[in-house]
């Protein structure tokens, strides 16, 4: 049986409403997933805005609308709403709705701390607001670089750059709290029978993800903290007239930024392992060789963080080209067992496998780009050019976002207890894949011809106008196909199609419950012995492992 | 007094963690857990602040350098102050376990007694701290006086600021104790507290023979 | 147990990392080239973390 009755006693959680109090008080890690999800999307919103700001500027050489200052504040503020409070918030958001679900826990291991996380997160961003109008945002590049971020000898930044260093101090911290909380939740909440290679893929995804932010981000916060010392009480670790080094900022900074980049990815991964199988009818083609692999990355991850520092002339260039063709091999048994997954099965062409397709080419698009980068030769051709810009949107956006999507088509329904529209959904899948091409493949050639990274202005005889103004075509594109996005969402919350328990016939514990699940989760879990228990209560049990 | 009762454990004293608040289920309690976790990632953090360290100080021509003020290498001294304050600082790891191993065999009045020294100790640290870094201001030694100002007052600085945190954890856990709170099975508090105190310490230990001890060049 | 279970043998994901933090060390430090100390001191330090990390998580583990 595929349904649960919800018990007498639960609170009624149609369409997930409660009083705001409830809301802003809750320690359920299912509201707190939502709002982790709410207050992402706000900043992807206001993050996409800056994009389309320099997507304006950009079309056309010259300046038409802001200064260099303001164009340089456009790119810093973009990259670092889009990093620290859309990608990594809301796949940390997605693991805390799902994870406690998918192990069949009645919620995660420290709900108040978790609590804690979510709500650091839109007080970092109001600072980081606030900046643009106490005098200016940062301005130096959301890597932030010495000396460019100190205010010597240029005072090119101002108090915004100190109200960003502690922005992303909570920020980093909050995830930081967050992985202890869902590391302590997969280790010691799983339900009876789920071992740990009977975990969904996604959940063991989140569990390397946690450890890379256990790891790497208090990493960021002490080269954060050093930066400010700088700043502000005239320290010198960055400082060459006095003893200090620039490039220490670099190597500290890309010790985690490089790591941080898995943690935009790995979870995403998850997301679409989890709806491949569930599209394709099909188990997930390689199942163990996937956790392998994704420990892989989340261990070579940690060895190539000077690829991003090639050009500094202070990196031992051999070991980490090395290590970074490396990283390709388990993304590509990943490729590999994806795409077996979905030969040969009978897909269901809904919204979540569309995203999921498009997440599987563009992809592997911004995987071939990155290779060619680890060739130093390549590198020193390519680095601060607009290569660098496509690859990592195409990883990002075509990897994440698209990820992100699937993600949300495919768990709206177990959220909210309705289904999303299927045609808006593909209007949107069909305007943002269009609209996402358009603007960033472009930027391959661009990159190729020479064009840098973070210039307000080019010549225009340098044969980049016609690429740019696609970018930018393709821009305003992406930022469209949000309209049937926003509408898809208020129409299905109102009058959705109602979901019922499992409207997908999925494989996984949070099927096997209520839409939205009762504040405990379970009234009665299934009999746990592969990783498809839904699955297996569906169709009688297979062999179990 | 109540010892632990091996039918409502699966954790033995066989067990890898047979010393650590057990769990119904077998395994760390998860407060437990979680702050052994917290503890590697400030390991991380202190990592990132001795990579600067080490990097300036391979960087540099001379270490220590030299003082502009005076003309000679800077110089860090360990008595009256940071030599004592190291002793105690030890000393409160050991009184910190004392009062572990007592809780666990039920014995509240050594527990808090043993906790009370342990914050005094903690405390009397930061304030021996805080009389050497006016010491040192004095000396034209600050945080903006070049590399070795700015990475000792920085690594110091922070650990300071973790033992703050302690002694307020250490103070939590003393109040909590006076009102009765915990018992030889329930006392998940009094053993994240006594393992954060421990790597505070080691911390230290790191930190003093490095910034004191390591010969210079 | 199998040997994946066993918390001692957790620690070598740490050991590794202790491993290639020191080949990162010395390598340069013996052959003469530039050494990165810092990155060498933050890939030792990722080893003793995580080892201490995959050491609790599974040997703080129940026992099913």
């Amino acid at each position: 049986m595929a349904t649960t009755t919800l018990h007498p006693a639960a609170p009624t959680y149609r369409g997930a409403r409660g009083t705001l109090y409830e809301w802003v008080t809750t320690t359920d890690h299912k509201k707190i997933g939502i709002m982790y999800l709410i207050n992402s999307f706000l900043f992807f919103f206001i993050g996409g805005l800056l994009a389309l700001g320099v997507r304006l500027e950009l079309a056309q050489p010259g300046l038409q609308f802001v200064t260099d200052q303001t164009y340089n504040e456009l790119f810093t503020m973009h990259a670092t709403f889009m990093i620290f409070l859309f990608i990594i918030p809301i796949l940390a958001g997605f693991g805390n709705y799902v994870v406690p679900l998918q192990i069949g826990a009645p919620d995660m291991a420290f709900p108040r701390i978790n609590a804690l996380s979510l709500w650091m997160l839109p007080l970092a961003g109001i600072l980081l607001l606030i900046s643009f109008v106490t005098g200016g945002s940062a301005a130096a590049g959301w890597t932030s670089y010495s000396p460019l971020s100190q205010d010597r000898p240029l005072a090119a930044t101002g108090s915004g750059q100190d109200l960003w260093i502690v922005g992303l101090v909570l920020i980093g911290t909050s995830s930081i709290l967050g992985s202890v909380n869902f590391l302590v939740t997969i280790f010691k909440m799983r339900a009876p029978g789920m071992t740990l290679f009977r975990m969904p893929i996604m959940v063991w995804t989140v569990l390397v993800t946690m450890v890379l932010v256990l790891m790497a981000t208090p990493v960021i916060t002490s080269a954060l903290i050093m930066l400010f010392i700088d700043r502000n009480y005239g320290g010198s670790f960055f400082d060459p007239a006095n003893g200090g080094d620039a490039i220490l900022y670099q190597n500290v900074f890309w010790f985690y930024s490089h790591p941080a980049v898995y943690v935009m990815i790995l979870p995403a991964m998850g997301m679409i392992s989890e709806i491949l199988p569930v599209f394709s009818r099909k188990p997930l083609f390689g199942f163990k060789a996937f956790i392998f692999a994704t420990a892989a990355i989340g261990a070579l991850g940690f060895s190539v963080w000077a690829h991003h520092m090639f050009t500094t002339g202070a990196v031992y260039l051999p070991f980490f080209s090395l290590m970074t063709f490396l990283i390709a091999v388990p993304t590509g048994v990943k490729m590999f067992n994806w795409t077996f997954t979905l030969w040969r099965g009978q897909l269901m062409l809904k919204t979540p496998l569309l995203f999921a397709l498009g997440f599987l080419t563009m992809f592997l698009i911004g995987g071939i780009n990155g290779a060619f980068s680890a060739s130093v030769p390549v590198d020193f051709a390519i680095h601060d050019t607009y290569w660098v810009v496509a690859h990592i949107h195409y990883v990002l956006f075509g990897g994440s976002v698209f990820g992100v999507m699937a993600g949300f088509y495919y768990w709206f329904p177990k959220m909210t207890g309705r289904m999303l529209n299927e045609t808006l959904g593909r209007i949107q899948f069909v305007l943002m894949f269009i609209g996402f091409n358009l603007t960033f493949f472009p930027m391959h050639e661009l990159g190729l011809s020479g064009m840098p990274r973070r210039i307000a202005d080019y010549a225009s005889n340098a044969a980049w106008n016609d690429l740019n103004v696609a970018a930018t075509i393709g821009g305003f594109t992406i930022a469209l196909s949000m309209l049937p996005f926003l509408w898809n969402i208020f129409v299905s919350l109102r009058s959705g199609p109602v979901a019922g328990d499992d409207p997908w016939e999925g494989n996984t514990l949070e099927w096997a419950t209520s839409s939205p699940p009762p504040p405990y989760n379970f009234d009665h879990l299934p009999e746990i012995r592969s990783e498809r228990p839904l699955f297996d209560q569906r169709h009688g049990q297979a062999a179990g492992h | 007094m109540a010892t632990d009762s091996q039918a409502l454990t699966t954790t033995t004293e066989h067990s890898p963690v047979g010393g650590l608040a057990h769990d119904s289920t077998g395994g760390i309690s998860n407060p437990v857990l979680g702050m052994l976790l917290f503890i590697t990632s400030e390991v991380m953090f202190f990592s990132g602040l001795f990579a600067a360290y080490f990097n300036v100080r391979a960087n540099a021509a001379q270490w220590p350098p030299i003082n502009p003020e005076t003309g000679e290498q800077f110089h860090l001294a360990i008595l009256p102050f940071v030599g004592p304050a190291t002793v105690l600082l030890i000393l409160s790891s050991f009184t910190c376990q004392f009062g572990v191993w007592a809780i666990r065999r039920g014995d509240r009045t050594l527990f808090l007694r043993n906790f009370a020294v342990t914050f005094v100790l903690g405390v009397t640290f930061l304030i021996m701290q805080g009389i050497d870094y006016a010491l040192l201001a004095s000396e034209g030694i600050t945080l903006s006086a070049g590399t070795f100002g700015t990475t000792y007052f920085t690594l110091t600085g922070f650990h300071g600021a973790h033992v703050f945190g302690g002694v307020i954890m250490l103070a939590v856990v003393l109040y909590r104790g006076m009102a009765g709170q915990f018992s030889p099975r329930h006392h998940d508090a009094v053993e994240a507290a006594s393992l954060y105190w421990h790597f505070v310490d080691v911390v230290w230990i790191l930190l003093f023979s490095l910034l004191y001890l390591l010969p210079g060049k | 147990m199998h040997p994946l279970r066993h918390p001692r043998n957790a620690i070598f994901l740490g050991l590794l990392f202790v491993g290639i933090g020191l080949v990162y060390l010395f390598v340069p430090l013996i052959g003469g080239w530039h050494v990165d100390y810092a990155g060498a001191t933050m890939l030792i330090a990722l080893g003793a973390a995580m080892s201490i990390m995959a050491y609790v998580l599974i040997a703080g583990s129940p026992n099913d």
